[in-house]
């Protein structure tokens, strides 16, 4: 196993996920050293995953983070895969890859959905964002509410979180609580921080994000 | 090193029909090296879990007209197979027509799943949990042959989706809602409750679905009772039922019903739960749910 992933250049998963954010130098709630991402980087613009032997491709013409961009990838290749190997934009977390934790969510037209779950033909002229497209520049406000709250420990599930955080206030600025749990039921945090991931919700509908 | 799982070495081919003629022909011609899929989700899983193989093809149905449409038809409701969840849980009309599959949609995974997953393919797996709910709402699901559209009653697809006896070809293509009608004066109860491992986001262990009319004397009539959960066959408990037909809710109706339940409902042990623990979880549910609306307190689903 360990010389087939040495093998493949682009498989940085083989490294504890610590490692291959700090090598990165992307931080979860974004920023401007996480706006650096393929936005902003004309060499991701285009890009393409080597093919298996006998491996149909197709050509993926999407909008990521507002920029047009294509690549050459097998049809039913996860949107996670696609947006971190092909594009660098690591802030969408891999973890349980069942659709199960929410680490990996990101918005298809405005939409939060899991991106293990997503293949890459169903995202054919969608526009998707990731935690690095949140903002223009800076961090959105509820990266911001996450932040004076501290609504994370780790971190790891932050962009997930976030995402969703977004989707919800976008559609409803003034949520009840119960709507803001089934919002973020599809988002875990395994440090458990829950009580901090709420105030900084509360403080994002307080400041009318939205 | 073993737990990093990565991608299978190959993805299949993805076949994009426009219409359901030219899928059932792909399916036809691919024979089981074809799936059907929208969504994708629970195929998503299964794959990832290796529970099942991944096809050689996908026969993506999303190319095909009006199959997500959600439309009021004749007094009744028509939702078409390729509806995506999250919207069947924001419909008005559905919510209006019938509760207890709105409920249904609601337990079922969590939002940015919704918004993938498709209501055709919770049912087409046969053990979805909006099944028990469409059971007691007495749907009938649109299935196209390959020449022919027609509709089928939920149980009779069951059927022969339990005994391998329905053709690999047919494509569900919507589902059907008649208006409920029940007997002047009466009020319509539905009602779904779902129990998993955890309070949100989880998979069912068990599954129950109560629909019924109650008139103003308490008593009740077309009463429909459904269970299942996790990947159990979906099933009509008609002893309990007919406990509660005509009759009104008492403690002694309800020890009845619970023991016919616990008696009828078929399911399977797990590692998690055993088959006594769910037929009694199921037992409970039922009674309780009906209590409550004897309380005049239904939970949610009851209108």
């Amino acid at each position: 196993m360990l010389d087939k992933y040495a093998a493949n250049p682009g498989d940085r998963d083989n490294l504890p996920e610590s490692a291959r954010d700090a090598e990165e130098n992307r931080c979860a709630l974004g920023g401007a050293e996480a706006m650096q991402g393929m936005p902003n980087n004309p060499d991701c613009a285009d890009a393409s995953l080597p093919a298996e032997p006998g491996e149909t491709l197709i050509t993926l013409s999407c909008r990521i983070n507002g920029q047009p961009v294509t690549a050459e990838v097998p049809p039913s290749r996860r949107l996670l895969t696609v947006l971190r190997e092909e594009f660098g934009l690591t802030g969408t977390k891999r973890s349980c890859e069942l659709g199960r934790c929410g680490a990996c969510m990101v918005l298809i037209d405005g939409r939060p959905v899991n991106s293990c779950l997503t293949m890459a033909y169903q995202c054919e002229g969608a526009g998707i964002t990731t935690i690095e497209g949140l903002s223009g520049g800076g961090l959105h406000p509820v990266q911001q509410a996450f932040l004076e709250e501290g609504g994370f420990q780790c971190g790891y599930c932050t962009p997930g979180m976030v995402i969703s955080v977004v989707a919800l206030l976008s559609e409803n600025p003034k949520p009840a609580p119960e709507e803001v749990e089934e919002a973020l039921s599809g988002n875990l945090c395994r440090c458990t921080g829950y009580g901090g991931i709420m105030r900084a919700v509360n403080k994002a509908i307080e400041k009318g994000v939205g | 090193m073993e737990a990093l799982r990565d991608e299978p070495l190959w993805t299949p081919a993805v076949q994009r029909p426009r219409s359901l003629h030219e899928a059932w022909e792909l399916k036809r011609t691919f024979g089981r090296d074809g799936v059907y899929v929208a969504g994708s989700t629970l195929l998503r899983t299964q794959w990832e879990a290796g529970t099942v193989s991944m096809p050689k093809s996908l026969i993506d149905l999303r190319g095909i007209e009006d199959l997500a449409d959600i439309d009021e038809d004749g007094g009744g409701l028509s939702i078409g197979a390729l509806a995506d969840l999250s919207r069947c849980r924001r419909s008005a009309a559905l919510g209006h027509m019938a509760p207890a599959v709105q409920e249904a949609v609601r337990c079922i995974a969590a939002p940015a799943v919704r918004n993938l997953a498709t209501i055709g393919g919770n049912i087409a797996s046969g053990y979805g949990d909006c099944l028990p709910a469409l059971l007691v709402c007495d749907a009938e699901l649109a299935v196209f042959d390959g020449k022919f559209l027609s509709r089928r009653r939920v149980e009779e697809w069951l059927a022969d989706r339990w005994s391998g006896m329905h053709p690999q070809e047919d494509i569900l293509t919507g589902i059907w809602l008649a208006p409920p009608a029940g007997p002047a004066g009466s009020r319509r109860i539905e009602i779904f409750r779902k129990v998993g491992r955890r309070e949100a986001f989880t998979p069912s262990l068990v599954t129950v679905a109560i629909g019924c009319f109650i008139d103003s004397e308490g008593r009740l009539s077309g009463v429909k009772i459904a269970a299942g959960g996790g990947s159990g066959r979906p099933q009509r408990l008609d002893i309990a039922e007919a406990v509660l037909e005509g009759a009104s809710i008492g403690k002694e109706q309800l020890a009845s019903v619970f023991e016919a339940v616990v008696t009828q409902f078929e399911t399977y042990g797990d590692p998690f739960a055993t088959v006594e623990y769910k037929k009694k979880t199921a037992g409970n549910l039922i009674v309780a749910e009906l209590w409550k609306a004897l309380e005049g307190s239904a939970g949610k689903g009851d209108h």
